[in-house]
């Protein structure tokens, strides 16, 4: 299925990018209907890119690691429900724009990539 | 016919119209006569309208043809509708989707290279002139047929269009072109996901709802997909004025070269998913829904997208087969329900009803054509509950289950304060009515007269009431008696099998049958059915021949079309066929050959099999490519200059929701090394599909023939299929009297029975299966020969009804 880029956009709670001393923060939020994610391929922060491995997703109150998120091991998102994702460097961030792409995966429309820029 | 809307409905000549309609492919159940079986088999479950998606290729094979004669005449389909007296919902895209080869474009179309199909590379909108200027003489075409039936009262462009930045020039000039060419009735568009685009373009908004769309996933568990289906009146809200439309309704789903078999699907949705799906949509106040698919159908011949094999089934209510399923039954308790009290006039109500609980979804929509409330209760917990309902009453729902509970509905001699016994169907005329219900021994009726029915009772007890000159009749019907009721013209028949459009009569066994109406009450009658014989045969006395003389080395190939570009795929060298023959010469110098071909295939040097490879590979729901290395050595290149032959099937062109339609198919790569400039010719379809039935010396193709004959009847119906029992071979595509009916492999165990479309069929049958074996396989012509003429193809019967 294609995912128009301006709804996919939306999926990002604009505004929320943070930075302190353990890393950098942002929020999600699912607007496009209820699904599983079944992997987190990657998150690119301007120039630097974080595998599976880098990347905690906190959602309804659990810390999920990027790559315990599987096609065997898919995880439930639903419609309107929000989570954070959280790395553990904050080097990759900058004061002023930054280009953030996340790559996860969908069952059933397969890659899905988002595309956003925030400022801090 | 002058078709309006408003919020709450469509209005047609000025009636209020609730649009119960299901889907129907024409090109997958080929002739006007099956169509017509499959309308009347729709009309009889209470549906008022079909949807027709009119697909471009199948009528134009070249550019600026057009072939709209035989089982592509359109007007036959349509003429159809309308003798059976329903309604169309037309749908002449230009992209389609539907799982067929392209998503509907011609081929012609996807290879012109000025061509940007749907004004979209990825998801970027780049608008393509030529891609408009095709689109235009398609519309000029499809329209003025469909523009001559007045029952045709909704038209959609596009489907399941996005891009990026939601530039609307394409959907606008596609609505435009419509009307110019005399669309009078409403357009609208059919949003991939409830997300409210294009509802500023089209007249009325609406939406695909698929909630189950991943058979590995268990959707009675992971009940948060209805996430989106219980919160529709919101995405309704994109478009005021506009009735709310679910333009594709999950009734069933595909099954797809690796899935689980439809057998599993069908077991896994059966008839609750279809209940709870659409009763959940009445709930959220839709009264226009399209239940897709309706009736199942074939991807005979070259109508796949790779992505699917023969049946396209879809577990549809109506199988591929024409045969009623239990969902058929479902739909038509609701729909005989949705006739009866009309609901195209309803507002959500703020009232609550039923305390939240786990599990359970309560809506009550107030109903202002009745002047009543119905509560709609689903319970999605694995165990039943007992829910108290509007703080008085308490109504036990199955698991899995989904009730419409009418409040305070006042009938003629009675009012139902609560009933959560289902109604069935209600006759009326200005005295008396009938309401027919479903006997359950845990629902209850509380009358406002302080009487409480059990709904505990047999077929046949009723209760009646009388009030000021006029009369309320309830008349119970167990859930298997319903299944066998139906109502034609405000006549009820009881115990058939099937009542088609002139109340003529189906059964398998013999029955008897009963009748009511509101004048003369109910009758009876006997039908005795003729014994049956067994219509189950094995074919025997099959022939065996070897069918690829393409590969024999003294084959004669110089009028085949030669190559001239570096690009081989089929549409590059303007092939559109399933199977593509590549030959050419390769000298003895060369140590390996490199190359990808999409989607199976197999390659011969000299007349000898040195690979033989299926490359049809998914991962994470993207087809892979892969490429292979073959070595070769002198053993194989015996000769100077060496005769390559190699044999492309290609399973169809990507459908285009997610991927390109244009990917390359047959052979995408090929290179040699060292480097050689191979001069291919190349020539598409199997040689019997081409006439030529020399007998090859290679193996490699065989063909096993049998014949069978068949009785048409004018008082019966029935439909065939050919069975390939323990089928010891790994590819094979089957042809009923010379038409492509099925594709056949092993690996994928997906499908070993084959629908013998009743087009196609004969008095004298023929049946050719063109088993594509691998060389190691193949122990010595002569005994491989002989060990096919063993094989086991049955031929029966999947349904036979005797008519009355």
């Amino acid at each position: 299925m294609i995912v128009p880029e301006f709804l996919l956009k939306k999926i990002y709670q604009k505004g929320t990018l943070k930075k302190d001393d353990n890393g950098v923060s942002f929020e999600l939020k699912n607007i496009l209907g209820p699904g599983f994610i079944s992997g987190f391929n990657f998150v690119q922060i301007n120039e630097k890119k974080f595998e599976a491995d880098a990347v905690i997703f906190v959602t309804d109150g659990t810390e999920i690691k990027g790559t315990d998120v599987t096609e065997e091991n898919p995880l439930k998102f639903r419609l309107g429900q929000k989570g954070t994702i959280k790395i553990a460097d904050n080097t990759c961030i900058k004061e002023g724009s930054n280009k953030i792409i996340i790559e996860i995966m969908n069952p059933e429309a397969g890659k899905v990539t988002v595309k956003f820029e925030d400022t801090i | 016919m002058e078709i309006t809307f408003d919020k709450h409905s469509l209005i047609i000549d000025g009636k209020r119209e609730f649009i119960r309609s299901g889907s129907f492919h024409y090109f997958r159940t080929p002739g006007a006569e099956l169509a017509k079986d499959r309308f009347m088999k729709m009309k009889a479950a209470g549906y008022n309208t079909v949807e027709i998606y009119f697909w471009w290729k199948y009528h134009s094979e070249k550019q600026g043809e057009y072939n709209f004669s035989g089982i592509k005449d359109v007007e036959k389909v349509l003429q159809a509708a309308k003798d059976v007296g329903l309604y169309v919902i037309s749908r002449p895209g230009p992209f389609i989707n539907s799982e067929v080869s392209a998503g509907g474009f011609p081929l012609w179309l996807i290879k012109d290279k000025d061509v940007i199909p749907r004004n979209r590379i990825g998801t970027e909108y780049h608008y393509s002139e030529k891609y408009m200027e095709y689109i235009t003489e398609w519309y000029d075409k499809i329209i003025p047929i469909i523009n001559k039936f007045d029952n045709v009262i909704l038209f959609q462009i596009e489907n399941e269009y996005a891009n990026d930045e939601m530039d609307e020039t394409y959907m606008r000039k596609l609505y435009d072109m419509a009307r110019e060419r005399g669309i009078k009735c409403p357009i609208f568009h059919n949003d991939a996901a409830p997300w409210g685009l294009w509802a500023d373009v089209v007249d009325i908004y609406a939406c695909d709802t698929y909630l189950y769309i991943n058979p590995n996933q268990n959707w009675r568990k992971d009940c948060f997909c209805f996430d989106t289906l219980d919160n529709l009146e919101c995405v309704f809200e994109c478009k005021e004025n506009s009735p709310s439309f679910i333009a594709e309704m999950q009734a069933g789903w595909f099954d797809k070269w690796d899935g689980s078999g439809y057998e599993h699907i069908r077991k896994d949705l059966s008839d609750e998913h279809i209940n709870i799906v659409t009763k959940t949509a009445l709930s959220q106040g839709v009264t226009l829904f399209n239940h897709y698919m309706c009736a199942g159908g074939t991807s005979w011949g070259n109508i796949a997208c790779d992505e699917v094999y023969t049946s396209y089934d879809f577990t549809a209510p109506i199988s591929e087969y024409g045969v009623l399923e239990d969902n058929y039954f479902k739909v038509k308790e609701i729909n005989y329900f949705l006739k009866s009290f009309g609901f195209t006039n309803t507002e959500s109500s703020d009232e609550t009803a039923v305390q939240e609980e786990e599990g359970i979804y309560s809506k009550l929509r107030k109903d202002n054509e009745n002047n009543c409330n119905w509560l709609f209760l689903r319970n999605l917990n694995e165990e039943s509950k007992t829910i108290k309902v509007l703080d008085k009453y308490e109504s036990l729902i199955k698991p899995y289950d989904m009730k419409i509970c009418p409040v305070n509905l006042k009938l003629y001699a009675c009012e139902i304060e609560f009933s959560d016994i289902e109604i069935f169907a209600r006759l009326k005329n200005d005295k008396i009515e009938t309401v027919f219900l479903i006997a359950d021994e845990n629902t209850y009726m509380y009358l406002s007269n302080g009487d409480k029915i059990s709904g505990n009772k047999k077929d046949f007890d009723n209760l009646k009431f009388e009030e000021d000159d006029k009369i309320t009749q309830f008349v119970f019907l167990t859930r298997e008696l319903s299944k066998k009721t139906w109502i034609n013209n405000e006549r009820v028949i009881f115990n058939a099998d099937y009542v088609a459009k002139d109340d003529t009569i189906a059964l398998k066994k013999s029955a008897e049958i009963s009748y009511f109406d509101l004048k003369h009450g109910f009758s009876r009658n006997s039908f005795k059915v003729k014994p049956q014989i067994n219509h189950t045969i094995t074919l025997k006395n099959l022939d065996v021949s070897f069918c690829a003389p393409e590969i024999d080395t003294d084959y004669d190939y110089s009028k085949w079309k030669k190559i001239e570009c570096s690009e081989f795929d089929s549409l590059s060298c303007g092939l559109s066929d399933e199977f593509t023959f590549y030959k050419g010469k390769i000298p003895n110098n060369i140590s390996e050959i490199t190359l990808s071909a999409r989607h199976l295939f197999a390659v011969y040097v000299n007349g000898k099999e040195i690979l033989s490879r299926n490359s049809y590979k998914i991962e994470k729901l993207q087809q892979v490519s892969e490429t292979i290395q073959i070595h070769l050595d002198k053993k194989v290149l015996n000769k100077e200059e060496n005769e390559l032959t190699i044999l492309v099937e290609n399973l169809g062109f990507d459908k285009g929701f997610s991927g390109e339609t244009n990917y390359p198919r047959g052979l995408v790569t090929f290179e040699t090394t060292p480097k050689y400039d191979v001069k291919f010719s190349v020539n598409e379809k199997l040689s019997i599909e081409r006439g030529d039935n020399r007998e090859s010396e290679s193996p490699y193709l065989a063909k096993i023939t049998g014949h069978f004959d068949v009785k048409f009847r004018e008082d019966e119906i029935f439909s065939k299929y050919l069975y390939l029992k323990n089928f010891p071979y790994r590819r094979a595509s089957i042809f009923l009297n010379g038409v492509k009916i099925g594709r056949y492999i092993k690996r994928a165990n997906v499908q070993d029975k084959f629908y013998l479309i009743n087009e196609f069929l004969k008095e004298h049958n023929t049946i050719d299966i063109v088993v594509w074996q691998k060389a190691r396989n193949i122990h010595g012509s002569w005994d491989f020969k002989n060990e096919m003429k063993n094989v086991i193809i049955e031929v029966g019967d999947e349904i036979r009804y005797q008519l009355f």
